[in-house]
């Protein structure tokens, strides 16, 4: 199917959304709770786009939830849509005072971002990355937890979680950096839960929590020697060293 | 089927032109970190083994990717990985039976070998010939697997 973005004639598939099309035309949509590897949210409302009707009426939309469909016409950047961003991002540095990533956002932008009392040290903006990567991950722990201003990423009743396998996609995909790992004497600490990591027999690597190891046991059915990566092969070349010698 | 890339470690010099070339070629540096080909030495004993991805079937790795960012190539056989999609996880480096898949710090990436898409570069560039890229007749192959799996069997029974 055809649209037409930014008066350019684009060609897409049914059931891709705007900024999945916007992506692969190389047209720059901002985003902040966005990553490919998920659906998109529209939490954080920064990809916000126009879409214009035959009279020349504009509504505005979440570009990564907003469907294509036969002859849209998108508008990616006007003086409203900016406006729209710039809002955004003021609130959400008043907001995450301690992220640096945030910060630098603002700055680019140039806004000022309000003086909140209470929240120097929060880093998230609450853009639910880590509740998605958690739910692939197959262990489903985080979600938003209390409502309104106290609204928070945490595990149930903030407390170790069972199903938490340690495995730290969460900390890996969070873009402001809030999610705080440990490691330290063999163990890894996250979201409020110790984990012994395996160490390697050959190098004492520590190179993954015991519960990582059984995840990858069973999806795959293979129990492999407790080694970490480059000890994996140096252990198998001294298996073929003693069959070719 | 695609051709292999075939390792004969006995003939491998450890001279890690392997490693150089891949890491250049992927990242424009001459850097082993960040090479996708590993050599692992014994030096007493004069034993190399280039330690590489062997493309399983089926392969652990994407086994265990939770966003299916490990993919196979339907044209080379290579394992692929898509770093728009990965999550970093690193499963499938805990899941590597090789020890073949690498992280790369600085891309802050997971990398592994990709066949160089269907030519690989360290093939080229290996003066021993530890390295070959040859194809696999699917009689041969079949046979060739029957005879291996004996062969683990008696292994097997020995150990």
């Amino acid at each position: 199917m055809k649209l037409i973005i930014d008066g350019r004639e684009v060609s897409a598939y049914p059931g891709e959304t705007i900024l999945e099309v916007c992506r692969r035309e190389n047209i720059f949509i901002p985003t902040l709770c966005y990553h490919p590897a998920f659906k998109g949210q529209g939490v954080c409302r920064m990809c916000m786009v126009e879409l214009e009707d035959e009279n020349g009426n504009r509504r505005m939309v979440a570009s990564c939830t907003y469907p294509v469909q036969e002859g849209l016409k998108i508008v990616t950047f006007s003086a409203k849509i900016d406006k729209v961003r710039k809002n955004i991002i003021r609130l959400l540095a008043s907001r995450a005072k301690g992220s640096d990533y945030i910060q630098d956002l603002a700055g680019q932008y140039g806004v000022e971002p309000l003086d909140l009392p209470g929240l120097d040290n929060e880093k998230c903006i609450l853009c639910r990355l880590c509740v998605n990567a958690c739910k692939l991950m197959g262990s489903s722990v985080l979600a938003a937890v209390w409502r309104g201003i106290d609204k928070k990423i945490s595990t149930p009743y903030e407390e170790a979680a069972e199903e938490c396998i340690g495995c730290a996609a969460c900390y890996e995909v969070c873009p402001t950096g809030a999610i705080e790992m440990k490691e330290e004497n063999g163990q890894r600490i996250i979201w409020n839960k110790v984990f012994n990591l395996v160490l390697c027999q050959h190098c004492g690597k520590a190179y993954a929590t015991e519960e990582q190891i059984a995840l990858v046991e069973r999806k795959t059915g293979i129990s492999l020697p407790a080694l970490c990566e480059a000890c994996r092969s140096q252990n198998l070349a001294g298996r073929l060293k003693n069959f070719s010698g | 089927m695609g051709k292999i890339l075939y390792v004969q470690p006995e003939k491998c010099t450890g001279c890690r032109t392997c490693e150089l070339t891949c890491s250049f070629l992927h990242t424009g540096e001459f850097n082993p970190l960040r090479s996708r080909i590993s050599v692992v030495s014994f030096e007493k004993e004069g034993f190399f083994y280039p330690a590489v991805c062997q493309q399983c079937s089926p392969a652990p790795c994407m086994m265990v990717c939770p966003t299916g960012a490990i993919s196979r190539n339907a044209s080379t056989g290579a394992m692929e990985v898509n770093h728009e999609i990965c999550i970093r996880c690193k499963m499938c480096m805990i899941a590597c039976p090789f020890g073949a898949t690498f992280y790369d710090e600085r891309a802050n990436q997971i990398i592994k070998c990709d066949l160089c898409g269907g030519d690989p570069a360290c093939v080229k560039m290996c003066r021993g010939e530890a390295l070959s890229f040859s194809s696999l007749n699917p009689a041969v192959g079949s046979k060739k697997r029957a005879a291996a799996a004996k062969i683990k069997e008696v292994l097997e029974e020995v150990r």
